[in-house]
């Protein structure tokens, strides 16, 4: 743990029981921005992987009745695509910037549980890696994200896709809730002086509640998949109604988590969001309390509306009436937010740069997403839509106009601070434009097509019933989107070869991360900051700045505000800094788990040989926690 | 530079433009599931709900954006720009957001209430048919009328029908965008649909529940005609098809024959034909498609498909046992003039 060791000496020097070097650089690091680099490529990587499943499926809708893919390929891409986008990709990348940023921001050295961090990061990575070896050991999941019981029961679904389906994302189950759990107690316990949760960046505060998110709706989704794994596997029913079960009761599980995932999806990056329209119109964010607390009532609400993805099922009107009635709420809290991004953006200097630029496609898009998102919570409309094009292109414009062009945004915005390097702007302003534009017009068809009456999940359609035409715009869009991410990419490499080198503080923001330097050293900052209002950077760059209409300011400046603040004590000499060793014990425990994993996985079809596996894998996974704890003994501050 | 600023928006007003043609060329004729001609009470309920939401969409649309659009252009940030008045909030503004769309929602949830209550009701004379999902063909039988019948659904014109829907397999989900919403289709569970179909016509049904690998050829037709030729269906439906002759009785020979295995899924009315894994075949020569909406009725097809149903629909049970080979060309030719035979002399009406 990230201690702070008071000592005689005057110089604060990170003092490490032991230096990485070679492979343990990155294979045995807890450093918390080290974890955070990896979560963002391998998320980015899966990203990629799921986007070009995307275009197999775009290059098969293409033209009515076409043949480039089997319907069970088909199948597999589908699942495996939204199995990846939401798992995968999107999630890990809002760990990842959590766990780059988080700490930075409250002015903290590293995450509360260093190596439960590390952890988290190796089972994500095994988790993914092994849900993806399915294609090569016997076939993918093909039972959709949702894998809907009986579909995904064993007379249905008689590969192994829908066992690695179960126990690829209960590996990154646990790695989430672990992750969680680490922000949770970070945000809370780690803290720069002053730094009161009426101070706390909105990225923060964001983070914050979709860690409560997960730590109440993962568990949701983890039992029914062990549940659904025991039907498949060891003869129970629980979703089965010729023994007794029910297909509705997975359906319930799994949107009970489905639908507070979906604000997993979305939260942060309206925390980005938040950093970013602010520190580029160089205006506090509008409006902070209802900001943060709005996100906070979404997080409540989104646990009451989960059967709105089951209106069809036949609940009855009266439970459809009610989880209508809370989808409907939840749109408040909702235009809230969007409201207050545009007073943000009202009456500022607006710095027209890259992260900027995706900020703005995030509202605009996500306005769409939220008004296509009211008919779906009305249940007779809803009848009409669900299972369509029009429900695809909904969470597109959520998913991808929303949270993935919110993760543009914190790229652009944190690459500086990440890499030292600036990226390079006017290609950055043409990757937006291109994916704006080819955004619109792959998923804004799909509205249209919903409303034609194609159904979502199919693998062919026939001519003449007035699709074509769209399908095809479609392809063509997702082509172009795909040339869009290659300008990132292209991007990336460019300018962290020869990129402009990035100062302390490029944008003139007001958080913390940009107090130190681009990149951190190990320990982040020399000194803790102490911190007397929500923007700590102002004070010390604008000291004379008139802190107008803040409460209880009256035209003090932010310096003199700084000085009635008692609730920062001044910034003490902290002695030597502790920073925790390397250690590959995570990443052991992560290998046995995922033997072990492998091992349950087979257990019975070919009972000798995955018994073995387990054992082998669960013996492994003792010896990395006994390094493990014992590690930790060796390397508590003396 | 501002028009190198100004050109993405205008490449932008000028692709919705286009997209808004085309989203009123596709209000022609020849879109069969659109749910924006509704021809039957449920489907029209919706849709009338639909067109005041869909305007005060646009409308929220339309402001929300402009403001967005007119902030960013209006305040970007010019050379030597001073930092611009610190303002952190508004009490009242914040109220006023609130509760404006608050407002909008309330009225759109009452009308929802309303539409819902009446999309609800099940009229206890209606007539009763049970829809049952297979992966991947529906079966229909009239408990009242004692008819069961696969992948077409007849219904009168005018009058109440009820679908009791349920499965014996996967979840499905029989939809008919012009005339009902979905409902999904639960193994163990009975789902109630209640609609009148207003126009007669051959209307598009789908399976709109993801149900495995051929999902996407699991279609059928509603045949919507008027009472009295509906109660000509039923009057024909039982009565057995008349005795094949020639041709089509070395068809019906091969269909009935142990070895080729039809009659192990298949039941044809007045025959020895009993099987129920797969659709009741009786008067197949009047079905309008083949194997669930995969081809359209034609001799040619069904030679198509009886040669290799796995090419046609791979996945289906079908193919697990008529392979390419397994029928002769003969007895193919005697199947197809055996089926084609069992004919309804109803006039159906146009396809809509």
């Amino acid at each position: 743990m990230a201690t702070i060791e008071r000592s005689a000496q005057q110089l604060s020097l990170p003092k490490q029981t032991k230096q990485p070097v070679g492979w343990s650089i990155w294979l045995g690091t807890v450093d918390h921005k080290k974890i955070g680099i990896m979560y963002l490529v391998s998320a980015f990587f899966f990203f990629v992987v799921g986007g070009i499943e995307a275009l197999l499926m775009r290059i098969q809708l293409g033209a009515p009745n076409n043949t480039f893919l089997s319907p069970d390929v088909y199948n597999q891409m589908f699942t495996m695509h939204a199995t990846t986008m939401i798992f995968l990709a999107i999630m890990p990348l809002n760990v990842g910037f959590g766990n780059y940023v988080v700490p930075l921001m409250i002015g903290a050295r590293d995450m509360a549980f260093p190596r439960l961090n590390a952890l988290s990061i190796w089972l994500f990575i095994f988790g993914g890696l092994m849900l993806y070896s399915s294609f090569i050991l016997g076939g993918a999941p093909a039972a959709g994200w949702f894998s809907y019981a009986p579909l995904s029961e064993k007379a249905y679904s008689a590969t192994h896709g829908v066992d690695y389906w179960v126990i690829g994302l209960t590996l990154t189950g646990v790695a989430s809730i672990a992750g969680a759990i680490n922000f949770i107690i970070t945000i809370i316990n780690m803290r720069a002086p002053g730094m009161n949760f009426n101070r706390l960046p909105l990225f923060v505060w964001m983070t914050l509640v979709i860690s409560f998110l997960l730590v109440f709706a993962f568990p949701s989704l983890t039992v029914a998949q062990i549940q659904l794994l025991f039907d498949r596997n060891f003869g129970t029913h629980f979703f089965l109604p010729s023994g007794g079960g029910d297909p509705l009761l997975w359906q319930h599980l799994f949107w009970f988590f489905g639908h507070p995932e979906v604000y997993i999806l979305i939260l942060p990056a309206m925390g980005i969001i938040s950093e970013v329209l602010p520190t580029f119109s160089r205006k506090p964010i509008f409006g902070y309390a209802f900001v943060a607390y709005s996100g906070v009532a979404i997080g409540f609400l989104g646990f009451t509306v989960w059967a709105h993805h089951m209106f069809a099922t036949g609940m009855g009107p009266l439970a459809d009436s009610l989880f209508s009635a809370s989808s409907f709420l939840i749109g408040v809290p909702t235009g809230v937010k969007i409201f207050n991004w545009i007073a943000t953006l009202y009456g500022g200097s607006i710095n027209l740069k890259s992260p900027l630029y995706f900020a703005i496609g995030f509202v605009a898009m996500f306005i769409i997403g939220g008004i296509s998102g009211i008919t779906l919570a009305s249940p007779p409309i809803d009848l009409q839509q669900t299972d369509t094009y029009y429900v695809v292109a909904h969470i597109h414009y959520v998913l991808f106009g929303g949270s993935i062009f919110g993760m543009f945004a914190g790229a652009y915005y944190w690459f500086p601070k990440i890499t030292g390097r600036m990226l390079n702007d006017s290609l950055g302003k043409s990757h937006f434009w291109l994916m704006l534009i080819a955004f619109n017009i792959t998923f804004f068809p799909m509205h249209i097509l919903g409303t034609l009456g194609m159904p979502r999940r199919y693998y062919t359609y026939e001519a003449g019933m007035g699709w074509d035409v769209w399908n095809l715009v479609e392809t063509i869009g997702a082509f172009a989107m795909a040339l869009s991410i290659l300008m990132f990419i292209v991007n990336v490499f460019i300018s962290l070869r020869s990129g402009a080198e990035a100062p302390t503080d490029p944008w003139d923001a007001s958080t913390l991360e940009w107090a130190t330097t681009s990149p951190p050293p190990a320990h982040n900052f020399d000194k803790t900051p102490a911190v007397h209002s929500r923007r700590p950077l102002w004070d010390t760059k604008y000291p004379d700045l008139e802190v107008a209409h803040a409460p209880g300011a009256h035209g003090a400046t932010r310096r003199e505000m700084a000085a009635r603040d008692h609730g920062a004590a001044p910034s003490q000499d902290e002695g030597a800094i502790h920073m925790p060793s390397p250690t590959y014990a995570p990443l052991i425990v992560a290998f046995g788990v995922t033997l072990l994993a492998y091992g349950a996985l087979y257990l019975s079809s070919t009972g000798g040989i995955s018994a073995i596996a387990c054992l082998v894998g669960f013996v492994i996974m003792g010896y990395g926690v006994v390094r493990w704890v014992s590690n930790a003994h060796a390397d508590a501050p003396h | 530079m501002s028009i190198r600023r100004q050109l993405p928006i205008r490449l932008l007003l000028f692709a919705y433009l286009i997209c808004a043609a085309l989203v009123l060329a596709a209000c022609g004729p020849d879109v069969p599931a659109t749910t924006l001609i509704p021809k039957g009470t449920h489907a029209q309920r919706v849709y009338d709900l639909l067109v005041p939401i869909f305007w005060a969409a646009v409308a929220v649309f339309v402001v929300v954006e402009s403001m967005l659009v007119y902030s960013v252009i209006r305040f970007r940030r010019r050379p030597d720009a001073a930092i611009p008045v610190q303002i952190h909030g508004n009490t009242r503004i914040e109220i006023l957001w609130t509760v404006a769309p608050a407002l909008i929602l309330l009225v759109i949830a009452v009308l929802t209430f309303s539409t819902q209550a009446a999309n609800s009701v099940q009229p206890p004379q209606a007539l009763q048919i049970e829809v049952i999902g297979h992966q991947w063909w529906w079966e229909f039988k009239y408990p009242s009328l004692g008819v069961v019948t696969a992948n077409d659904v007849y219904v009168p014109v005018g009058q109440d029908v009820t679908f009791n829907q349920t499965s014996i397999d996967v979840i499905h989900a029989p939809w008919m965008p012009k005339i009902a919403g979905k409902t999904d289709a639960i193994p163990g569970h009975t789902n109630f649909v209640s609609f009148q179909a207003n126009q007669e016509g051959i209307y598009r049904g789908l399976c709109a529940e993801f149900c495995g690998e051929e999902h996407a050829l699991m279609r059928f037709r509603v045949v919507a005609v008027q009472q009295a030729v509906f109660d000509q269906w039923v009057a024909q439906q039982k009565v057995a098809p008349a005795p094949p002759t020639g041709d089509a009785l070395r068809g019906q020979q091969v269909f009935l024959s142990a070895q080729k295995g039809c009659i192990g899924c298949h039941s044809i009315n007045g025959t020895t034909a009993k099987g129920v894994t797969g659709p009741n075949l009786t008067y197949f020569g009047s079905r309008e498609t083949i194997a669930a909406g995969s081809l359209p009725n034609t001799p040619e097809n069904l030679a198509t498909w009886l040669r290799d149903p796995g090419a046609v629909k791979p996945g289906n049970i079908m193919s697990t046992v008529v392979k390419k080979g397994w029928l002769s060309e003969q007895e193919i030719a005697d199947l197809i003039t055996y089926l084609e035979s069992m004919q309804l002399t109803i006039t159906k009406p146009p396809a809509n």
